[in-house]
């Protein structure tokens, strides 16, 4: 075992030796640079493997030959291993990827970089506060000589501004040093801590003294002008290292100081936190240059890492793995973020599209991005639902709403960069190079996260659940990546039946699960088949369509809320990266990220409180949620709702389903809105209809649902683009699911689980069609369309069904639904609902004979005359749909009687089988009878006129009686284009976008806000230095002043 | 379920009875109509004649298979609403094949009839056809409210879906019928059916002189007279329907005879009296009186 | 005596700080830095100043009685170091300024403000 002390020696030794090199020695200086720091990440990995392996108990190094308080001693344990660990080997990594710029501007620069290293793991093992003091000053002279390593005017400047502020931060511990060294004698940690400053008179001045320098050593918002200046101005590997390791060093820092002050400071230290959490993230929404970006990012966790700190009592025993879990996260993304930007050198973010030339830089951009949102499977995502967890348990409401709340901003601007660097044009000027020592440490960096997160999910309550073998498949399909499309379709297809043989005997006759399980996975076989009708590679679809799936069986397979949440992100993730693959769909893919994770996050609330009201895990604490507990079934009834894209969270959907790949709507449409419905559906299991206030909850739901239907409905009506029409047309059968189940009834249900089949059927159907001819025909326009009835004849059938079904038109199965929903609202009495309902019904005409005719019928245009039937692939898995669609129509009973039984253990029975014919107390339908009479009849009379109409004579295109006139170009005769004009007139109001409109609103408000706030920041160092001192007083009065 | 020949030959001749009524009763309408505005107008036979000449017209073009399936949905669609309709009540002859499904199901086979008869249309290629498809569809979205109101009321009245149960419920004699003992949901259904129908003011769908017939514009030969036949069997089939929901059924044919006329002469009858509507008109009309009773028929149950 | 040491350095701090953060000439800026280093020191010093002690040096005094006879030795080695690590910031300082000046000709603190929102 090397002690630590050597840490300091050897690298102390180093920097003499580096300076007295000659100048022009820089190999032998960076190869002794490099060197020191191997050592020194040797030394703290050696102790972490001690403690971590060997479970070795904490050392206490003493030195000079005194024991404390007499000398300074250091502490390494597990947490100093860890940080110290973490601090050289960024400092490692940061140091190869600095060479060039190290080696330019000379031997002494090396000699403060690994001094700089060397002086944050003193921070984090010392236990004398004085000493502490000391190498806080080196490390910011140190920093103040790298920031020098830029020779740019920026770089002086922001130099200068982060001098000048923390030599007066650090003038003030020093304050607070010697004060606490007055009353307590003792310049030792543990020392004062014994002494119990609070206690003392003019204690608690010193005291303050000491925590303000620290928090301020944080860069607290709003007194951090001059830390996000040296962000942005600085060298980004320099950035990364004060990101990644200064900040580790000070909240440690902060860590170890607050046993100091006992309980009373800990409020202070969360308040700060949020403060800093929330408003630097609100400040980035407006940031566009990606190192100050960064910057504000930064700030932002370290003030959340702070806020954890400060919840230290709620947290208990878990402080630390939370705080590790959210730092680690911000650690790593953060140091690759700031790496890739030096590579990229791009002044704003809009420059990173560069990115999309080497995918597997950007894959590691997306890692981490969604790592430092707190996406799973990294370790952020553990920790903030630890946090929430504990802090929900403890009924801390309103700090679990500021943490989400500053996520949400954080989200903001992260998503927006993300968005522009996998849709934006690449930008000609950014040529990345590739450099090894640049590339490597980012990859490190990103492997770290994987693996981090996968070791620390088993410490989690309930994380050794987790399924991580979807996961391996989707980073097997991304390994194979550069396959040809149909070598990864079939691995693909495979995969998935092989884990559909696998999974459905484990649902041990679990209908509900059965049945989402089968629109998933069955779902996603047939879109997949669809995907061999494309060509070349397809970089990047096949491991984010297989992240979907993994997530929506994980929902099906979970058994406790975490697995649950964990599915649902990742599924978000997935389906995110699916959506904005479209071509014009950057901002439909954002607001379906900022509704999915504002989503996610009210579930998130939701979990906790069902987890805090009886501290279990397991998913069945849905159904006993005594805490807050109509709050809670709201608040995942919408979360849910922002994936069935309920009336007023909604305005994601049409566009991006409308802009997504043709094969891609369909798994976005079909399958994924599915898993609101299964949220939905479990949510309400759970909750029944005994709970308080869930009455009223079913109720408000209700009418959200039959306004949905409408207003989906009408929406689509005036829609010229198809597929966009197809996206409103989902919103409104989602209303009508939305609407079945709030009743809570048997009926309800079947008429909901009905709705759900048959959407994912007919929808599916109609987007893999639709799509095809929409990519074939090269528009989304209807008007531009027509007559290809006669070019696809097989793709008119296809449509031609499901538009039957989606109508309600007996005897297929869309009927079905009609048919018990009609039961259903009459024995509910929810009658006004059921007239909406109804009514959005009979609207739906409206668009599906828009869609049908402008499409299919009416007059072929002049360009299209060459065009052939939609491929196979496409056709296939629709017809195989359509099997299903006459099988569910002829025989509903196969369904719906099991359906039925499985219900009846929840809701009373009331829907009941004789034979083919099921009844009510209202009403009877026998789907089978009604078939059979249907065809019979419509064979005899199609017979009738076959034999009535002999020779008929097929005519011309413009052969029509055209009042007398002969049209010779098909547009001016194809009627398409506002076809509804009447209509729009009479009930156009109801179209109105309100909530579109409501949610610009929000969003320039906060914006604006941002844009407001951000205005502290003058570019002044005076007035930065103002802030820190205001701070300062601030922070007194309220704390101690008694304000 | 009965699916034997003889319920099969009861039932043909049920419509072979009916599509001559709905024939008779055309042409004593459309004389009414003359007389009304000072002509004389057409014979009795004329359907007939006309019937026959369509059906033996030797030059037959399509435009399609669409267009050639078109009028054989829109048949079945008449067809269909007579097959689930027990017409004569209490009689095993003359209840065809309404063990499919009740009240609902027919509502819902109302739309074949319709979506058939616009995809075929929309194939013929004619602007005409489509304006007057999309006028149709447009119009029918409001018209459903009241109905829908009404269709609920009842069967909140009745606890029941089943038409022969609502006509069971209305035969305590001529007090016992709906429109007494629930005026509010006859008078939205009764208004509801004006659209239905089709007559001024709400005919825009086939405006005589503005889009020559509307949807059937591009129809001839036999395929409109399957487009006629199926227009007589539906007038009385819908008829019948009203009749068995509000005006306590038929026992026998000729009582469904003068109640079909009767319910059917009342859109004519406004029809004489009252132009077209514009179509933003009609649809915002039916949002109006009739929905507004529509929602009192179910208020009173409340 | 001790009182009127303490008040003093805090003047000096005051002093200081009222410099930072009222001139407008960087090197001015720097010399409030020093002053305020120079109250702080102050203050250490005469915290550890005990009346009629002499000077923590072994050799004057037996090792014996020392912990009786000597002033706090701890304050006078903090004041050592930070009045190194003071040196070291201010001499940081000045060469910023220097940077600063050979690119704007200006100490004016108002020309450098090129960073922000």
């Amino acid at each position: 075992m090397v002690t630590p002390i050597y840490i300091v020696a050897v690298i102390l030794g180093l920097a003499f030796l580096l300076g007295i090199l000659k100048s022009s020695m820089t190999r032998l200086g960076s190869i002794l640079m490099i060197g020191g720091l191997v050592f020194i990440t040797f030394v703290s990995g050696q102790w972490l493997y001690e403690f971590l392996v060997n479970h070795r108990a904490t050392d206490i190094i003493y030195t000079a030959g005194f024991l404390p308080p007499y000398a300074i001693n250091l502490q390494m344990g597990l947490n100093e291993a860890i940080l110290t660990t973490m601090i050289n080997i960024v400092g490692l990594l940061g140091g190869i990827y600095l060479l060039d710029s190290l080696k330019k501007t000379g031997i002494n620069s090396m000699a403060i970089f690994i001094v700089f290293v060397m002086s944050l793991n003193v921070i984090v093992m010392t236990r004398d506060i004085f000493n502490l003091f000391v190498f806080l000053e080196i490390s910011s002279i140190a920093t103040g000589g790298l920031i020098l390593l830029d020779n740019k005017r920026k770089a002086f400047q922001a130099g200068m501004k982060y001098i000048i502020a923390t030599g007066i931060i650090s003038n003030f511990l020093l304050i607070g040093i010697i004060f606490s060294y007055y009353f307590a004698s003792s310049l030792n940690i543990d020392g004062l801590i014994a002494a119990n400053l609070m206690s003392i008179k003019g204690g608690a001045i010193a005291l303050f003294t000491i925590y303000v320098s620290i928090i301020l050593e944080l860069k607290p918002f709003p007194a951090n002008g001059w830390g996000i200046d040296v962000y942005t101005a600085s060298n980004p590997g320099i950035s990364a290292l004060i990101s990644a390791g200064s900040a580790t060093a000070a909240l440690f820092v902060a860590y170890k100081l607050m046993p100091m002050g006992g309980s009373f400071w800990l409020p202070y230290f969360a308040i700060i936190g949020a403060i800093t959490f929330i408003g630097s993230n609100l400040m980035g929404t407006r940031q566009e240059n990606p190192n100050r970006l960064l910057g504000y990012s930064s700030i932002g966790q370290v003030g959340l890492i702070l806020m954890i700190i400060g919840l230290s009592p709620y947290l208990g025993k878990d402080t630390l793995l939370i705080g590790f879990s959210i730092l680690i996260s911000h650690y790593a993304a953060k140091a690759g973020l700031f790496w890739l930007s030096g590579i990229i050198k791009s002044k704003n973010i809009q420059g990173w599209s560069a990115l999309r030339k080497h995918p597997y830089l950007l894959f590691l951009f997306g890692t981490f991005i969604f790592a430092l949102i707190g996406f799973p499977p990294f370790p952020s995502f553990f920790g903030k639902w630890n946090l929430i967890m504990a802090l929900a348990a403890h009924g801390q409401y309103a700090w679990m709403t500021a943490i989400l709340a500053g996520s949400f901003t954080e989200a903001i601007y992260l998503f927006k960069w993300l968005g522009y660097s996998i849709k934006l044009e690449v930008p000609e000027d950014i040529t990345i190079k590739f450099e090894w020592n640049k590339y490597l440490p980012i990859y490190l960096m990103g492997i770290l996260l994987y693996f981090m997160g996968m070791y620390l999910a088993p410490f989690t309550e309930g994380g050794v659940y987790i399924n991580f073998l979807p996961l391996a498949f989707v980073f097997l399909l991304f390994a194979l990546d550069f396959l040809p499309v149909y070598v990864k379709n079939t691995l693909s297809i495979a995969g998935i039946i092989w884990y559909m043989v696998r999974l459905f005997p484990l649902l041990e006759h679990d209908l509900m699960r059965e049945i989402f399980a089968g629109i998933f996975l069955g779902g996603a076989v047939l879109t997949l088949v669809a995907g061999y009708a494309k060509k070349g590679k397809r970089p990047g679809f096949y491991p984010m369509a297989l992240l979907m799936f993994s997530g929506l069986v994980g929902l099906i397979e979970a058994n406790t809320l975490l697995e649950f949440f964990f599915s649902w992100e990742l599924m978000t993730a997935g389906s995110y990266f699916l959506i904005i693959r479209g071509k014009r769909s950057m901002p439909h893919g954002y607001s379906y990220m900022l509704f999915s994770i504002g989503g996610a996050y009210a579930i998130l609330f939701g979990l906790a409180l069902a987890y805090a009201s009886g501290l279990n895990i397991s998913l069945a604490a849905l159904g006993h949620i005594t805490q807050l507990t109509t709050l809670a079934y709201t608040l995942l009834a919408v979360g849910f709702m922002t994936k069935t894209a309920s009336l007023g969270l909604h305005i994601w959907l049409p566009g991006a389903h409308g802009e997504a790949e043709s094969d891609v709507s369909p798994m976005v449409s079909a399958i994924l809105l599915k898993a609101g419905v299964f949220g939905l559906m479990l949510l309400f299991f759970y909750m029944g209809t005994g709970t308080p206030g869930s009455e009223k909850l079913l109720y408000v739901l209700g009418w959200v649902g039959a306004l949905t239907a409408l207003s989906g409905n009408l929406g689509a009506v005036f829609q010229e683009d198809a597929k966009r029409l197809l996206a409103y047309s989902s919103i409104g059968q989602l209303g009508y699911i939305l609407f079945s189940i709030t009743m809570m009834t048997q009926l309800g249900w079947l008429a909901g689980f009905t709705y759900t089949i048959n959407h994912f059927m007919f929808k599916a159907i109609l987007f893999l069609v639709i799509g095809g001819i929409v990519v074939k025909l090269g528009t989304h326009n209807m008007y531009e369309m027509g007559g290809m009835i006669k070019k696809m004849p097989y793709s008119f059938v296809a449509v031609l069904i499901s538009i039957i079904v989606i109508g309600g038109i007996p005897p297929l199965s869309g009927f079905a639904g009609k048919w018990l929903l009609y039961n259903a609202v009459i024995q509910k009495g929810w009658y006004f609902q059921g007239v909406v309902v109804f009514f959005a019904g009979v609207i739906a005409f409206l668009y599906l004979f828009k869609l049908i005719h402008s499409v299919f019928l009416g007059q072929l245009k002049d360009n299209h005359r060459n065009m052939k039937e939609i491929s196979a692939w496409i056709l296939i898995p629709s017809y195989i749909l359509i099997i299903g669609i006459m099988v569910f129509s002829a025989f509903p009973q196969w369904v719906l009687k099991p359906i039925g039984n499985m219900l009846t253990v929840y809701f009373p029975k009331s829907l009941y089988w004789q034979g083919t014919r099921a009844f009510t107390s209202l009403g009877y339908w026998d789907g089978t009878t009604t078939m059979i009479v249907v065809v019979t009849a419509f064979t005899l009379l199609l017979g009738w006129l076959v034999i009535a109409s002999k020779k008929v004579k097929r005519i011309g295109q413009f052969n029509i009686v055209y009042a007398a006139e002969r049209p010779y170009r098909p547009e001016t005769t194809h009627v398409s284009y506002n076809i509804y004009a009447g209509y729009k007139k009479a009930l156009g109001f109801l179209v109105t976008p309100v909530v579109e409109t409501f949610w610009e609103n929000v969003s320039d408000m906060v914006l604006d806000f941002s844009g407001w706030l951000r205005r502290i920041y003058s570019g002044n160092m005076q007035n930065y230095a103002l802030h820190v001192v205001l701070f300062i007083v601030v922070f007194y009065l309220i704390a101690l002043g008694g304000l | 379920m009965d699916y034997s020949i003889t319920k099969f030959l009861w039932t043909l001749l049920g419509l072979f009875i009916v599509t001559n009524w709905g024939m008779l009763m055309s042409s004593t309408i459309r004389r009414i109509g003359a007389r009304v505005s000072g002509r004389i107008g057409i014979p009795w036979y004329q359907p007939w004649v006309d019937l026959t000449k369509l059906y033996s017209l030797k030059s037959q073009v399509s435009h399609g298979t669409m267009f050639y399936l078109g009028p054989v949905f829109r048949l079945m669609g008449g067809v269909g609403l007579f097959l689930f309709l027990p017409m004569i009540f209490g009689s095993w002859h003359w209840s065809n094949y309404s063990f499919s499904g009740d009240l609902v199901l027919i509502l819902y086979f109302q739309l074949f009839g319709m979506l058939g008869m616009a995809l075929g249309a929309g194939e013929g290629g004619h602007p005409y056809s489509t304006i007057g498809v999309s006028r149709g569809l447009a119009q029918f979205t409001t018209i459903e409210v009241p109905m829908t109101l009404a269709v609920i009321s009842i069967a909140i009245q009745y606890h029941t879906l089943s038409i022969s149960q609502i006509v069971a419920a209305q035969q305590g004699g001529f007090f016992t019928w709906t429109v007494w003992t629930n005026p509010f949901a006859t008078g939205a259904a009764m208004l509801s059916l004006l659209g239905a129908f089709g007559h001024s003011p709400f005919n825009l769908i086939q405006a005589p002189n503005e889009i020559p017939i509307g949807p059937p514009t591009e129809y001839h030969g036999v395929f409109l007279g399957f487009l006629r036949t199926n227009n007589a069997i539906l007038h009385v089939a819908e008829a019948a329907l009203f009749m068995n929901l509000f005006f306590g059924g038929a026992t026998n044919w000729i009582e469904l005879i003068v109640k079909t006329f009767l319910i059917y002469f009342w859109s004519v009858f406004v029809g004489m009296v009252f132009p077209r509507f514009r179509i933003e008109q009609s649809v915002r009309w039916f949002l109006k009186i009739p929905t507004l009773l529509g929602i009192l028929a179910i208020v009173i149950f409340l | 005596m001790g009182y009127i040491i303490i008040i003093t350095g805090f003047l000096l701090v005051l002093i200081g700080l009222w410099g930072i953060l009222s001139q407008k000439n960087l090197i001015k800026i720097i010399l409030g830095f020093t002053i305020f280093d120079t109250g702080i020191n102050v203050v250490m010093v005469s915290i550890g100043y005990v009346k009629g002690k002499t000077a923590p040096i072994l050799d004057i005094i037996s090792a014996k009685d020392a912990l009786k006879s000597v002033v706090d030795p701890v304050p006078q080695a903090l004041v050592l170091t930070s009045i190194v690590i003071g040196l070291g910031v201010s001499a940081l300082m000045l060469v910023y300024a220097i940077k600063l000046h050979h690119d704007k000709k200006s100490l004016d603190i108002n020309n450098f403000k090129d960073l922000k929102w």
